[in-house]
């Protein structure tokens, strides 16, 4: 099967709170196998697992301990974690140092755009209907972005699992 | 009339008298349920422990003058390290409602976490500090959203705690048959409305109105593809795409307002994290109208270290209390139409621990001795609902009383099924 290099979580450190100890995990880069279909994502993402994920996914490195905190943090305050999920994505992707495609480049190969996300998102390849559907629809749409591809798509219930 | 035209006749008549009252003037098919006493209820968790020798018995002076009428002055050697607030409320609340004196925490263990889920599930626990656990019984917010008739969206039930901890996990229980689903809206607004949640949220990318459409085109397609398994662990409580729009709106107005010092003393006292959550919780009231709020406060609980503090922070949660009142009265749609119910979790002990504090007072902890369980309870609204000036002074009610209660006010406390809370309706409290 092949292998790609991915993000992905581990270790953890114990966070006291006032009066409470809690467990808490920090995740580093680590090898993991494709997913052959979504199907096989059965877990849910913790706040963590889901920030880091999204961090790795969108800037290729694993995020700070200190950065991580203060986006868990926000998250544990709010009990609809996807309103929260949504605005930090929204807010991830504009920022200076994401590594994703240009909209030219997606433009010039839609079916290669379509393949690379999805690998890169979902950590699997489109099967395909998947791939014929998402070209046809950026295709369709001349004034779907790159952001918009991948806002999408990480704030799909996929993307909250593993 | 033959047979089985008499029997046909029969039939649809019998079920005409079963239909006809279900089908009402408003077109809906089935009748809401009972009748209310009024259609929002804000619950305030006076918490933090406090100890009815000073709350009630007024021992220190009237620590609460907006909740209580009197106007005993504070001790003298304790008042030089009392926050200077402005003159209180001509009208108590007490007056504009039923008070019971000694409401009872009647078992389980006086700890914060403890009276906190007994008061929110109307059942006494044994439980320890749940880190990331939901409650083992239902919560009054799904009791509310499964049971209250028609069903409302998250929007009406909100959880608004002061702090993190297990306290946000008190927005719905792991009970079978309710749970997430039915859960109300948590926000813990010290941690959310500050400069730092501001830069983990800031310079989104901007869709238009065409854009989000595209875009949930992408993910409606995206989602029809992917099968969330059902054993899966919950997310929290889901809101609907236009309810997500509508939270995601205010959550970033309100932040950024935050950040850009906005809200920078708003009451003009110097205000800590209890006035602020109330603060807060205020915003929600008039942005949203919930039909049910919980709020809480906690800084009371200095009580442990610092005696002269803990008085002096049951006065800044009086005044919070009465803010709270304000903005619920100053409020369309929900003035006249709340009512408010206060009470601690749990009281504290009779004798003090040994810390003493600059005013050579002693502390005081909370380890389940008898004053440990004695609290109050407000119950105050509209004149018409809720009994005026009325007080028991004798030991009456308890805190696993005020979830039926509050079924009871909603209207749906004959909906709820027997048995799953301790507690009964406090039924003296209203005309």
């Amino acid at each position: 099967m092949k292998k790609l290099v991915i993000p992905f979580l581990f270790s953890m450190l114990l966070l006291q709170t006032a009066c409470n100890k809690e467990k808490r995990y920090i995740y580093q880069v680590q090898e993991q196998e494709l997913y052959q279909s979504a199907n096989e994502k059965q877990t849910l993402k913790t706040t963590t697992q889901f920030i880091s994920i999204a961090y790795s996914d969108l800037f290729g490195t694993t995020i700070t301990n200190s950065e991580l905190t203060k986006f868990d943090v926000a998250l544990q305050a709010f009990g609809d974690k996807a309103v929260l999920q949504d605005m930090i994505v929204k807010s991830l992707l504009n920022r200076s140092g994401v590594q994703i495609p240009s909209d030219n480049a997606m433009r010039a190969d839609v079916a290669a755009f379509v393949e690379g996300t999805y690998l890169r998102i979902y950590n699997r390849k489109p099967n395909e209907f998947e791939a014929w559907k998402m070209k046809d629809l950026i295709e369709k749409n001349a004034d779907i972005t790159v952001k918009m591809v991948y806002y999408s798509l990480m704030t799909s219930e996929e993307y909250r699992y593993y | 009339m033959k047979r089985k035209e008499f029997i046909k006749k029969g039939a649809l008549a019998a079920a005409g008298s079963f239909v006809v009252p279900y089908i009402l003037p408003s077109g809906r098919l089935f009748a809401a349920t009972g009748s209310r006493k009024a259609n929002h209820v804000v619950f305030c968790l006076f918490a933090g422990g406090v100890r009815n020798i000073e709350s009630m018995q007024k021992a220190e002076g009237n620590l609460m003058p907006n909740m209580l009428t009197g106007t005993e002055s504070i001790s003298p050697d304790i008042a030089p390290g009392m926050t200077a607030l402005p003159s209180p409320a001509s009208t108590k609340l007490q007056s504009l409602g039923t008070l019971y004196k000694d409401f009872r925490y009647a078992t389980g263990p006086t700890g914060h976490y403890n009276g906190h889920t007994t008061a929110i599930t109307g059942k006494y626990t044994n439980e320890s500090i749940q880190i990331k656990q939901p409650p083992k019984y239902p919560t009054v917010f799904e009791y509310y959203r499964k049971h209250n008739s028609p069903s409302k969206s998250a929007l009406n039930a909100w959880w608004v705690s002061d702090s993190l901890g297990p306290y946000p996990y008190l927005n719905y229980s792991s009970y079978s048959g309710y749970g997430a689903a039915y859960g109300g809206n948590m926000i813990q607004p010290m941690t959310i409305f500050n400069p730092q949640t501001n830069s983990v949220i800031a310079n989104p990318v901007s869709l238009s109105a065409s854009d989000a459409q595209k875009c949930d085109l992408l993910r409606q397609f995206a989602d029809g593809q992917f099968k969330a398994p059902s054993e899966a662990l919950s997310n929290g409580i889901v809101n609907t795409p236009a309810d997500r729009e509508h939270l995601q709106t205010f959550l970033r107005t309100m932040i950024s307002d935050v950040a850009a010092g906005v809200y920078n003393n708003p009451w003009g006292v110097n205000m800590n994290n209890d006035m602020l959550n109330v603060f807060f919780g205020t915003k929600i009231i008039q942005e949203f109208k919930p039909e049910l709020m919980v709020i809480n406060m906690q800084g009371i609980d200095i009580g442990h270290f610092e005696f002269t503090k803990y008085v002096n922070n049951i006065r800044l949660a009086d005044f919070a209390l009465y803010k709270l009142w304000q903005a619920i009265q100053s409020t369309p749609g929900m003035a006249n139409d709340t009512i408010l119910i206060v009470a601690p979790e749990h009281g504290r002990n009779l004798q003090p621990n040994s810390v003493i504090d600059i005013y050579g007072r002693y502390a005081i902890d909370h380890t389940n001795d008898e004053m440990s369980r004695k609290i109050f309870c407000l119950i105050a609204g509209p004149p018409g609902v809720v009994k005026q000036g009325q007080v028991f002074n004798n030991p009456y009610g308890e805190s696993v009383d005020i979830v039926p209660t509050i079924a009871h006010i909603l209207g749906f406390d004959n909906e709820m099924p027997l048995g799953l809370t301790d507690g009964r309706v406090l039924t003296e409290a209203f005309n």
